[in-house]
């Protein structure tokens, strides 16, 4: 290597960083994703899970049940919002009224429990608390369980308590249970946002943008036709997700497969419009490639796909609730684990509903305004 | 009397403290071969968006046979071809799926799609390459292609931007034959170019800097202005004389 070929290299460098100094976009992009990363990271692998929406049912009353409860209160893990003595149905306060774990201390509990600390293995009686836990999200089930049994040893007296679990679907719900609703709602959004980005800055590259502007295509069929494309792509991905998991992990599926891929579809429009609308920001196909970090982490790290929300850093918790794929996975797994319909899950639903609206909506205006500068 | 394919009056478009169209009046005629010359950055492909509803003028109106654009456009988006100086084709799909697309936003079905393919291709001289995807076909070819989806729903105004850019003189020829071909069929023509010989070839020429219409006429009458006495002239020495003379004016004013 001589001086001449050390001073081309040079140039070909100088040129290159002459290129992102020019392109604002590229130059911010390069120092906010890593900064991005390493915040969302940090901060996402580093929560435990707190709040957790518990209520208790006290059938005993005692100042043993009132010192578990007061347990329960001072552990960030929970969220004691209401504390009853009898509720004929925990099951349905849990389903109806949002609560992720009812704990029950039915009648006698406590002499039971005394029963034991007294007569220690002579006898088989101890006191049984009744768990009824949301297991649509299995780490939620881990740290609820985890914080009853911490809350039950912090007493430092008595026998062994035992804890039964009711399995509120039927069956024992896995990680990888509640995980596949989200991985169908992540590749959705992926594929679905990044094509449409991509595929309509390519348009506006091309020319083809112009030409069809100027045909009889009115803006709304334009996203319509990406949509049903997409739509239709949405239910062919969601077909392979489902069948592997089922096939190869044995997955529950315990609602209605129409309404999943019902629900799927209604995501993968909103992210066509997401698309579409990002599309606006970039004039060429490496400045639409800067936003897939964008798209990709903070669904990732932040939407409850990985971890609940509950072990998101209260701090980053507002930034989850404006992401898509937050609402994508309450309502898909509220569908396939607990098997109800979408308008169940209202907060999902009205999400994603609202997702849908937003997004296609703007991208619509947008485009109109983006067409005709 | 029938409206006039074209009409704009004192239409301007300013882009921040740019004014890339500067108050320019023209008419074109149903049946006519208009050509818009001139240097780049003289103006003409905002003009030409303006026309097509792609830019809002920011004074002045634009008229496509008597429809004032972009109001109206809808009543003569179907009566219009629009290339853009990008080539806008699809570089994935093939030639044929190119031309069914453009075929189809237009309204029309798949059987007479194919039948004005055929035509189309054989016009173009590129019957072979029906199946041929767009990114693996030559400069000229894409060229070609650019121009056949601009004519596949038969259109009766072509606003065509730089249509010959880039091409060999050979190809820039047949592509002036098939110009006149569309106007022997009654089809008016707007185009721009940089290549000033190619104003001969139009039946009226515009030409423009800086954003305003210098001049305008057929390309006989314009040689006239240069030369009155019948000396042949070519026509980008009478672009020059009469930009200078337009920038004489303008300084003297």
């Amino acid at each position: 290597m001589n001086r001449r070929s050390i001073s081309r290299i040079r140039s070909v460098a100088e040129r290159v960083l002459r290129q992102i100094w020019h392109d604002k976009r590229v130059l911010a992009f390069m120092f906010v994703v890593p900064s991005l990363a390493m915040l969302l990271f940090g901060f996402s692998f580093a929560g435990d899970i707190r709040g957790v929406r518990m209520a208790v049912i006290d059938q005993d009353q005692t100042d043993l049940t009132a010192s578990i409860i007061d347990n329960l209160q001072h552990d960030s893990t929970f969220s004691v919002t209401q504390i009853v003595t009898d509720v004929s149905d925990p099951q349905q306060l849990l389903l109806k009224s949002g609560y992720q774990a009812i704990v029950r201390f039915p009648k006698k509990f406590t002499s039971l429990y005394y029963a034991h600390f007294a007569m220690g293995v002579a006898t088989s009686a101890q006191g049984t608390i009744d768990l009824t836990v949301d297991e649509s999200d299995p780490q939620i089930v881990a740290a609820v369980k985890m914080g009853l049994a911490d809350a039950v040893m912090n007493l430092g007296e008595g026998g062994p308590i035992d804890i039964q679990t009711r399995e509120l679907y039927g069956v024992t719900v896995r990680f990888i249970d509640s995980f596949a609703p989200a991985i169908m709602g992540m590749v959705v959004a992926i594929v679905c946002t990044v094509l449409t980005l991509l595929s309509v800055v390519r348009e506006k590259v091309d020319g083809t943008f112009a030409r069809i502007w100027v045909s009889p295509v009115r803006r709304a069929e334009f996203i319509l036709g990406y949509i049903a494309a997409f739509g239709l792509i949405a239910i062919g991905q969601s077909f392979l997700v489902m069948s592997i998991g089922k096939l190869v992990f044995n997955i529950v599926i315990n609602g209605s497969i129409f309404w999943a891929y019902v629900c799927v579809v209604l995501f993968a429009i909103g992210n066509v419009g997401l698309g579409a609308l990002l599309s606006a920001a970039a004039q060429t196909e490496s400045q639409a490639i800067l936003f897939f970090p964008l798209v990709i982490l903070p669904s990732v790290l932040l939407s409850g796909m990985m971890w609940p929300l509950q072990a998101i850093p209260k701090l980053l918790r507002p930034i989850s609730y404006l992401i898509p794929l937050t609402y994508s996975n309450r309502l898909l797994r509220a569908v396939m684990v607990k098997g109800l319909l979408p308008w169940q899950e209202p907060v999902g639903f009205a999400g994603v509903l609202l997702f849908v609206l937003l997004t296609i909506l703007s991208a619509t205006f947008v485009l109109r305004q983006r067409a005709s500068e | 009397m029938t409206d006039p394919a074209i009409e704009t009056e004192q239409i301007v478009k300013v882009f921040g403290k740019r004014r890339a169209v500067d108050r320019v009046d023209m008419q074109v005629s149903v049946g006519e071969i208009y050509g818009l010359v001139g240097p780049s950055g003289a103006g003409k492909t905002t003009l030409i968006r303006m026309m097509c509803g792609l830019a809002i003028p920011t004074a002045g109106s634009v008229s496509l046979f008597g429809h004032s654009i972009p109001k109206e456009r809808e009543a003569v988006e179907e009566r219009i071809g629009y290339m853009p100086q990008e080539r806008a084709v699809y570089r994935d799909l093939t030639v044929a799926e190119n031309l069914l697309f453009f075929g189809q936003i237009y309204g029309m079905n798949r059987k007479t799609i194919a039948a004005r393919t055929d035509e189309l291709l054989a016009l173009m001289q590129m019957p072979d390459l029906e199946k041929q995807r767009a990114d693996l076909l030559s400069g000229g070819e894409k060229q070609r292609l650019s121009l056949a989806c601009t004519l596949i729903h038969n259109p009766e105004l072509l606003l065509l931007d730089e249509p010959t850019i880039g091409l060999d003189p050979a190809l820039r020829s047949e592509f002036w034959d098939h110009f006149h071909a569309l106007k022997q069929n009654g089809r008016t023509i707007l185009l721009t170019t940089h290549y000033l010989e190619e104003a001969g070839r139009c039946d009226r020429v515009g030409m423009m800097r800086l954003g305003s219409l210098v001049a305008e006429g057929t390309p006989d009458e314009l040689r006239g202005r240069v030369s009155p006495d019948g000396t042949s002239v070519s026509m980008e020495q009478v672009f020059l004389e009469l930009t200078q003379a337009s920038k004489s004016e303008r300084s003297n004013a």
